[in-house]
C-alpha cells in the first residue's frame, strides 16, 4: 500500500473563494477521502431575524446573507412571509423580481465559470471572463441602485420601478453581451487544453444526484432536470418568459461549465421577455396585520434551490426563520466528487462547485 | 405541503417508507424550539416532477432526547443533521459537534434563552 498523505485544504488558501475547509487524503497523487468543514463564518441571521428585526425588516437582513445572491434571499423570504400574510402581488412586481434574478444569476455563473477558468490555469481566461461580466453588475445597479446586495424584494412586492431609459439600456447591452457569450462557449466547450483540465474530472454522475440531494447547475450537469423554475409557475410565471431547463450529461466539470453558459442565453431571454412583456401595475400592495401560521418557499438561486421556513406567531417578530442555502445541499455530495481525482484538479472541482460559505454557515 | 405526523420511534421505518431516491430530495431537517425545552423537529422532502410536492414529517420531543438519525434512509442527512446538532445543542445519532459553530461560539444559538 503506498503511503498515504493528508493535505488540508483552507478555510484561507488561494484556490478558495470561501472560508471552506477541506481535508483530502491522498495516495499516489490520488485523493481518496475528503473530509469538509463549513463552520466558520456563522454569523447567527437567523436567531437575529427571530428576535432583532421585525418581520417588514427581515428582507433587508436577509440579502446580507450573501453579496452575490442577495436577491434570492430576499426575495425568498418576501415570498415565504407573504404566504404567512396570505398576500398576492401584482404581476409586475413578480416580472421585476424574475428580471433582477436572472440579472443576478448571469454575474454569478460568470463568477464561477472565470474562477474555473483561474483555478485551472487559465488567467486570461479568467479576465477575460470577469470583464464580460461586468455588463451584468452595471445593469443591477442601474435596475436596483446597487452593484451587489441590491435591497429590492420587500414583502409585498419590490422597491423599485423599471426605468424606460434603463429598460433600454439592458437590452442594448445585452445584444453586445450575446457575441461575447458566444465566444465564451466556444473557448469554454472547444479549448483542448481546458478540456483536458475539465473532462471527465470531478465526476458527480445521476446516482450520486439522486443519492445525496445535490441540487442547481451541480445537479442539471449530471442530467437531472431539478430547477425551482420549473416547479413554481405559481409563483413566478416563469414559462410564460421563455425559461426552459438545461441539461448535460457527463456530470464533470467541463459539463457544470456548459450547463450555466447555456443557462446565460435563458436568463438573456427570460430578460428580454420581461423587459418587451412587463405589465402595468403596482409595485408594492399595501397591507397591515402581524404574520401567523407556518410557510416554507424555495427559489432557484444560482447555485439551485434555495429553501426557506418561517413561522409567525401574530406578533411583528417571527416564531422562526430557516434558512436552506444551495451549497448546503451541494455538501454531501462536494466531498463525494473529488474521491478518484488527481489532487492537482481539486482547485477547478472546487471552482466549478461554486460554494458559497456565507449562504451556508449564515 | 403535506404533513405527516411521526415519532422517534417510527420516524426511520416512515421516511423509508416514503423515500424513493429518484422520486423525491431531502431538502433539510429544521427544528423550532417551542419552548419549555420542547422542540419541533421537521424533516422536508420534495418531489422531483412538475408539479412538485412537498412533504414534512414532523414530531415534537424534550431537548435532552436522543433524535434518531435517517442517514440509513436518506445518505445526504448528515449535513443537515450535523447543523441542528449545532444550532439547537441537541443529540443526534451519529452527528458529530462542531460542523457549523467554532469552538468558541456561543452554544445552541437558536434555543430560546430562559429567562
Amino acid at each position: 500500500m503506498a503511503t498515504q498523505y493528508d493535505i488540508p485544504v483552507g478555510a484561507q488558501h488561494i484556490s478558495l473563494l470561501e472560508p471552506l475547509h477541506f481535508k483530502f487524503t491522498t495516495e499516489n497523487e490520488k485523493i481518496i477521502k475528503t473530509e469538509a468543514n463549513v463552520g466558520y463564518v456563522h454569523r447567527g441571521i437567523e436567531q437575529a431575524c427571530c428576535s432583532k428585526f421585525k418581520f417588514r425588516q427581515v428582507s433587508f437582513v436577509v440579502g446580507r446573507v450573501c453579496g452575490l445572491c442577495s436577491i434570492s434571499h430576499t426575495t425568498c423570504y418576501s415570498q415565504v412571509a407573504e404566504k404567512l400574510m396570505q398576500l398576492d402581488i401584482s404581476k409586475k412586481a413578480k416580472y421585476l423580481r424574475m428580471l433582477v434574478i436572472e440579472l443576478d444569476r448571469i454575474h454569478s455563473h460568470l463568477l464561477c465559470l472565470s474562477h474555473v477558468a483561474e483555478n485551472s490555469g487559465f488567467e486570461a481566461l479568467f479576465m477575460k471572463t470577469m470583464a464580460y461580466r461586468e455588463f451584468s453588475m452595471e445593469m443591477l445597479e442601474a435596475v436596483c441602485g446597487n452593484r451587489i446586495q441590491y435591497d429590492f424584494s420587500i414583502v409585498g412586492g419590490v422597491t423599485r420601478d423599471l426605468r424606460t431609459d434603463v429598460a433600454k439600456m439592458v437590452l442594448e447591452k445585452l445584444k453586445i453581451f450575446k457575441p461575447q457569450l458566444d465566444e465564451l462557449v466556444d473557448i469554454y466547450s472547444n479549448n483542448y487544453t481546458l478540456g483536458l483540465k475539465n473532462k471527465g474530472v470531478g465526476v458527480i454522475n445521476k446516482d450520486d444526484v439522486y443519492t445525496l440531494s445535490a441540487v442547481g447547475p451541480f445537479a442539471r450537469a449530471a442530467g437531472i432536470p431539478i430547477d425551482v423554475r420549473n416547479e413554481t409557475e405559481d409563483i413566478l410565471p416563469w414559462k410564460e418568459v421563455g425559461f426552459e431547463v438545461v441539461t448535460e450529461t457527463t456530470g464533470d466539470v467541463y459539463a457544470r461549465n456548459l450547463v450555466r453558459l447555456k443557462e446565460l442565453y435563458v436568463s438573456m431571454r427570460i430578460i428580454e421577455n420581461v423587459i418587451n412583456g412587463l405589465p402595468e401595475g403596482e409595485l408594492a400592495v399595501d397591507f397591515k396585520g402581524f404574520p401567523t401560521g407556518e410557510a416554507i418557499n424555495r427559489l432557484e438561486a444560482p447555485r439551485g434551490e434555495l429553501f426557506y421556513y418561517a413561522k409567525g406567531n401574530k406578533t411583528q417578530i417571527l416564531e422562526r426563520l430557516k434558512i436552506k442555502a444551495p451549497t448546503f445541499s451541494n455538501v454531501a455530495a462536494m466531498v463525494h466528487g473529488f474521491s478518484g481525482n488527481e489532487y492537482a484538479s481539486a482547485p477547478a472541482i472546487i471552482g466549478s462547485y461554486d460554494p458559497c460559505l456565507s449562504c451556508t454557515s449564515r | 405541503m403535506t404533513r405527516i405526523e411521526t415519532s422517534f420511534e417510527t420516524l426511520k421505518n416512515d421516511v423509508a417508507a416514503f423515500y424513493k431516491v429518484d422520486k423525491h430530495h431531502f431538502i433539510t431537517m429544521n427544528g423550532v424550539d417551542l419552548g419549555n425545552d420542547e422542540i419541533e423537529y421537521q424533516w422536508f422532502f420534495c418531489d422531483y416532477d412538475y408539479p412538485c410536492a412537498e412533504t414534512m414529517f414532523v414530531t415534537k420531543a424534550n431537548a435532552d432526547v436522543l433524535v434518531p438519525s435517517i442517514g440509513e434512509v436518506v445518505a445526504s442527512a448528515w449535513v443537515a443533521e450535523a447543523e441542528l446538532a449545532d444550532l439547537m445543542g441537541v443529540d443526534i445519532e451519529n452527528a458529530d459537534k462542531g460542523f457549523m459553530l467554532e469552538v468558541d461560539s456561543d452554544e445552541a444559538p437558536l434555543r430560546k434563552k430562559k429567562k
